[in-house]
């Protein structure tokens, strides 16, 4: 409260405000009840109404009933002739126009001033008008705002045309009349009327592709002289490229061609553009670089700080276009204006040879605490870029980035650097350690909780698996003693993986736990006993699964039942595997079958399409010996019920149908299932590979919609309707029912190698990997039709339905190798694919 | 010291009235309005008008006095607001279309609630039977009848027979006005 005094106080006493400074609503709504008097005094409502303006750009709001009386007491304005007031008028007009009640009141006041002899009234009178106007009031001024857009004076015309552009969202069929009047007006000579009209006539075009189509070769053949124009038709002509990629060249001519406009706004514009479109390659390029070359030369700071900015996007993409332009850039590295110096650095940083990099480095340092946040963030981009060109310069750039992070910085900033640091550490086995020791320092003094969360974790993962593990438990313990609830429960998951994942520590990990089981926070604490409890176990698999996969599930969700229980916590859940296996072993003729234990069901696949009448599911259920095919069926037709429903089968050669449940009955929306069990091959090498080809096969009843029993109208002597195909109903009588059934064609039903792996979660593949012995493990080279390396490797994670381990399905742009680690369980053998 | 005085009379002389022309939409104000501003327009020739949204205002000179004139809308969607401009008033000029006879009684009705006003108390008043070019149209005597002027207490008024569209009776009007307004000061 004192400090808000003292401020008011200091600003009154700097007089900065003036007349301004400290303007009251209440009194200035008082003052202007001068408005009412006669005769004016035009000085003073002058100043009330720049009062009431002022207030208003302050964000200050009126009452619509303070907004309305203001309103009318100003329309008593009009009666003065002094101009200065009535321009005020227009404005107060402008302003008031969409929180006063009845502002219709001054249409004819302001129509007759924008037609009267007035020429500094007409424009501003249009504006005003326009403003107070809807579309049911829009009619009686139709005729007046036509004309204004075709008059002889610039301001009038813009005026009338920009106003219409406003009122296009809210009365745009009217506008559309006025399209002949516009296309008069964007012949004018006057630069910005013919930008104007060019601007209307696409507006009122927008939503009709032709039409623009049209208006661009209309106005690009023409050769329009407006700068503004021709920047808009540029713009115009880019969307149209976007939206239908495979169009004629016309417009990358009309692009290339204003590349020599001599206007530079539309150079500029031009080369913009096309460096911005997707379909620009190479050839298209080179043009717009040479002038983005030319203006970093310039001696206007907009221009090379607009050329720099679009040279560096390039740089992002292509690096070698930019090439060309490194002396030009090597210049501005000193240029006085720092963002164009930050932006020229940085576009070299992405073009620039290996062995200038400790050069470029050390010139950013110089003055890279001058530059604001958002410009320091495209410097840590440019080195993230470095770091996976030039991993051997790891050392220059994590000094520099390390250096970076101890320096002041918002969030996002600081966010950058540490996502660098960590992608270098994970890009780059030799800079891991280092790596780790500069983020230690840093959350050591980390005021974002969300990044030192994300560096615990890092911490937790990669640590164990250093030389020297023990180096950072200090670290990460002190979090547990300094930082906030968030943090701390973070750093006790990282401690449980150190503990997990090294024998020599578990001990000290343990000791260390039982202190943080003291926290005044209910999650820390509840990590910390759960993370002991744990560990105490001293057991391999358990640990492996409790604590190291949990990273991959996500931070913090401890599962269900695990404290309480004594045995192995893999039984406290009933898995969708374990419903399945008793939903099947429900089914007596099924029980019957010799199965075993299952071993796999897949995903629901659909044999039918989505639209269909009849809507078809096939599970796979994989067994030792057999597989259990799985068919739900549902009716979506309310006017029938399905009996007799089977699914018949092409058994391919090797495979044997075991036996067949169809489903009696089907009624409407209720699923139903059919199941056909089918042994599989000896041979395995078969076993892996079958495809069914599947009919459905039922008959037909029409029923009430409402009961879902048969129509009573068809009695049993009667008629049945069986359909054959979707278009086409037959009518067949009863006695011949039963030798009528319906086909349906199903998808094809594929059992594939997928179906015998199973997806584990592997927390630490490595560990995983060691512990299977060499006598499992096979390699093999295979040759895959796959363009990069991102489609080979989804395509294989979801061919092969298995789990990436170590997030190793993403793969780094840029690179020719990549190792996809997949865990797998299989039935009849292990497979393991790397690539 | 005669310049100085002379100044001051002309001073005073020069003091704008402030003067409302009221009335049902179409009954001619308007017209009367911009025959008063360009009095070069000559009896016979014709103004032509779109329907007032809102008001018009307008400087006018009669034999040396000075007058604001603002002319009102009529439309009923309009009428509400006369009463916002109804303050300062010297002279109400009312205007009736004499030939429509269906209206004649709501133009009364707004007649009336406008005299009622307290701001509007010691306003001259001013009733025009205009359109008295048409036939059909009622007489001066018809229409004083119908508005109900006979209960006018206390009110300086009177009523001319006029055809704006003709420029005819206009100026006698004015110039009763003219007379009525320097009398009151
Ligand atoms: N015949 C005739 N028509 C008139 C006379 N005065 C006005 N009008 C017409 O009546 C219509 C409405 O006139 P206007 O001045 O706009 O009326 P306002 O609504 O009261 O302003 C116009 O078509 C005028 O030409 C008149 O004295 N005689
Ligand atoms: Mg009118």
């Amino acid at each position: 409260m004192n400090s808000m005094k003292r401020d008011k106080k200091d600003e009154e006493e700097g007089g900065g405000g003036g007349l301004f400074s400290s303007l009251d609503k209440t009194t200035v709504l008082q003052e202007a009840r001068l408005f009412n008097e006669t005769p004016v005094n035009p000085r003073k409502c002058t100043q009330i109404l720049t009062k009431i303006l002022y207030l208003l750009m302050q964000g200050e709001e009126l009452g619509t009933r303070e907004a309305t009386d203001t309103f009318f007491a100003m329309t008593k304005l009009f009666q003065s002739k002094d101009i200065v007031l009535r321009r005020m008028v227009y404005l107060g007009i402008k302003e008031l126009s969409t929180v006063a009640e009845d502002v219709i009141i001054v249409t004819s006041s302001l129509t007759k001033d924008m037609t009267g002899k007035e020429d500094l009234y007409r424009a501003a009178a249009i504006r005003a008008l326009c403003s107070i106007t809807d579309s049911s009031m829009l009619q009686s001024i139709e005729r007046y705002m036509k004309q204004a857009i075709v008059d002889k004076s610039p301001s009038v015309s813009s005026a009338g045309l920009v106003s219409s552009l406003h009122l296009m969202a809210s009365s745009g069929e009217i506008i559309r009349r006025w399209v002949n009047e516009a296309q008069e007006a964007a012949n004018s000579d006057n630069m910005l009327v013919q930008y104007h009209a060019i601007g209307l006539l696409y507006a009122v075009r927008k939503t009709d592709r032709l039409a623009v189509i049209k208006l661009v070769s209309k106005y690009t053949s023409l050769a329009v002289r407006s700068p503004f124009a021709t920047c808009m038709l540029i713009r115009i002509a880019c969307r149209l490229m976007e939206d239908d990629p495979d169009n004629d060249s016309t417009y990358q001519d009309f692009l290339e061609s204003c590349l020599r406009h001599k206007s530079e706004m539309v150079i500029y514009e031009a080369a913009h553009a096309i460096v911005n479109l997707k379909r620009t390659g190479a050839r298209e390029l080179s043009p717009a670089v040479s002038v983005l070359q030319l203006f970093c030369s310039s001696p206007k700071a907009t221009l090379r700080f607009a050329a720099v900015r679009t040279l560096n996007k390039v740089a992002m993409r292509q690096p070698t276009a930019v090439t060309a332009c490194n002396l030009d850039l090597e210049n501005l590295i000193s240029d006085s204006n720092r963002s164009v110096a930050t932006l020229a650095i940085t576009t070299l940083l992405k073009t620039g040879a290996e062995s200038s990099i400790d050069r470029l480095m050390k010139q950013i340092a110089s003055f890279v605490s001058e530059i604001s946040d958002e410009f320091k963030v495209v410097v840590v981009q440019a080195i993230r870029a470095l770091c996976v060109k030039f991993p051997r310069k790891h050392g220059v750039l994590m000094t520099f980035l390390s250096s970076l992070l101890r320096e002041e910085g918002g969030l996002d900033y600081k966010a950058a650097i540490a996502d660098t640091l960590i992608t270098i550490i994970e890009e780059n086995p030799e800079a891991k350690e280092t790596g780790l020791a500069h983020l230690c320092e840093f959350i050591e003094d980390c005021e974002h909780t969300a990044l030192a969360v994300r560096i615990l974790h890092l911490l937790g993962k990669e640590g164990p698996r250093t030389n020297k593990p023990s180096r950072y438990i200090r670290f990460i313990y002190n979090r547990v003693i300094l930082e906030n609830a968030c943090v701390r429960a973070a750093a006790v998951s990282a401690l449980a993986r150190f503990g997990a994942l090294v024998d020599e520590l578990t001990t000290n990990i343990l000791v260390l736990l039982c202190r943080c089981e003291m926290d005044s926070d209910d999650e820390v604490r509840d990590r910390a006993a759960y993370y002991r409890c744990i560990l105490e176990n001293q057991d391999r698999s358990l640990s492996s699964h409790f604590i190291l996969n949990e990273f991959q599930e996500g931070e913090g969700e401890p599962r269900e039942g695990m404290l309480m229980t004594e045995k192995k916590p893999s039984a406290v859940t009933k898995t969708r595997q374990e419903t399945l296996a008793q939903q099947l072993l429900n089914i007596p003729a099924l029980a019957a079958l010799p199965l075993g234990q299952l071993f796999k069901s897949s995903m629901p696949t659909d044999l039918t399409e989505s639209e269909t009448e009849y809507v078809v599911q096939c599970i796979k259920h994989v067994f030792p010996q057999h597989v259990v095919l799985q068919f739900e069926c549902r009716n979506t037709l309310p006017d029938q019920l399905l009996e007799n429903v089977r699914i018949s089968l092409e058994i391919p050669a090797g495979f044997e149908l075991v036996s067949e449940i169809p489903c009696p009955r089907l009624e409407y929306n209720t699923p139903g299932n059919v199941y056909s069990c089918i042994r599989l091959p000896d041979d395995p090498q078969l076993a892996m590979e079958g495809t069914f080809e599947a009919t459905m096969k039922f008959v037909v009843k029409d029923c009430d919609p409402n009961t879902g029993l048969p129509d009573s109208d068809y009695g049993y002597d009667d008629e049945y309707i069986v359909r054959n195909d979707p278009e086409v109903y037959f009518l067949f009588p009863l006695r011949f029912l039963e030798y009528f059934w319906f086909y349906l064609q199903l998808e094809e039903v594929e059992v594939a190698t997928g179906d015998f792996l199973v997806k584990v979660i592997e927390g630490d593949f490595q560990s995983a990997w060691d512990g299977l012995g060499e006598e499992n493990q096979v390699t093999e080279t295979f040759e895959l039709p796959y363009k990069s390396l991102e489609e080979a490797v989804t395509k294989i994670v979801k061919f092969l339905s298995l789990h990436p381990s170590e997030r190793s399905d993403r793969v780094q742009a840029g690179k020719t190798t990549h190792t996809l680690y997949l865990s797998v369980a299989s039935l009849r053998f292990l497979l393991t694919s790397f690539l | 010291m005669g310049g100085l005085l002379s100044y001051f009379k002309s001073l005073f002389g020069s003091r704008e009235m402030r003067i409302l022309i009221l009335g049902l939409d179409g009954a001619g104000k308007t017209t009367i309005l911009y025959r008063q501003v360009s009095p070069e327009i000559l009896v016979g020739e014709v103004v032509t008008t779109i329907p007032t949204i809102g008001f018009n205002v307008e400087q006018v000179t009669y034999k040396n006095l000075k007058f604001q004139v603002w002319d009102l809308g009529g439309q009923t969607s309009i009428r509400p607001y006369w009463r916002c401009y109804y303050s300062n008033t010297d002279a109400v000029i009312y205007v009736v279309d004499s030939a429509d006879r269906d209206r004649i009684g709501i133009s009364k009705q707004e007649l009336v609630s406008m005299l009622e006003e307290e701001e509007l108390r010691g306003a001259v008043l001013v009733v025009l039977a205009n359109k008295q070019d048409l036939s059909g149209a009622m007489s001066v005597a018809e229409v004083h009848q119908a508005l109900g002027l006979d209960a006018l207490r206390a009110r300086t008024f009177q009523i001319f027979k006029t055809s704006a569209t003709k420029g005819e009776g206009l100026d006698t009007a004015m110039e009763w006005l003219a007379n009525a307004l320097t009398n009151k000061k």
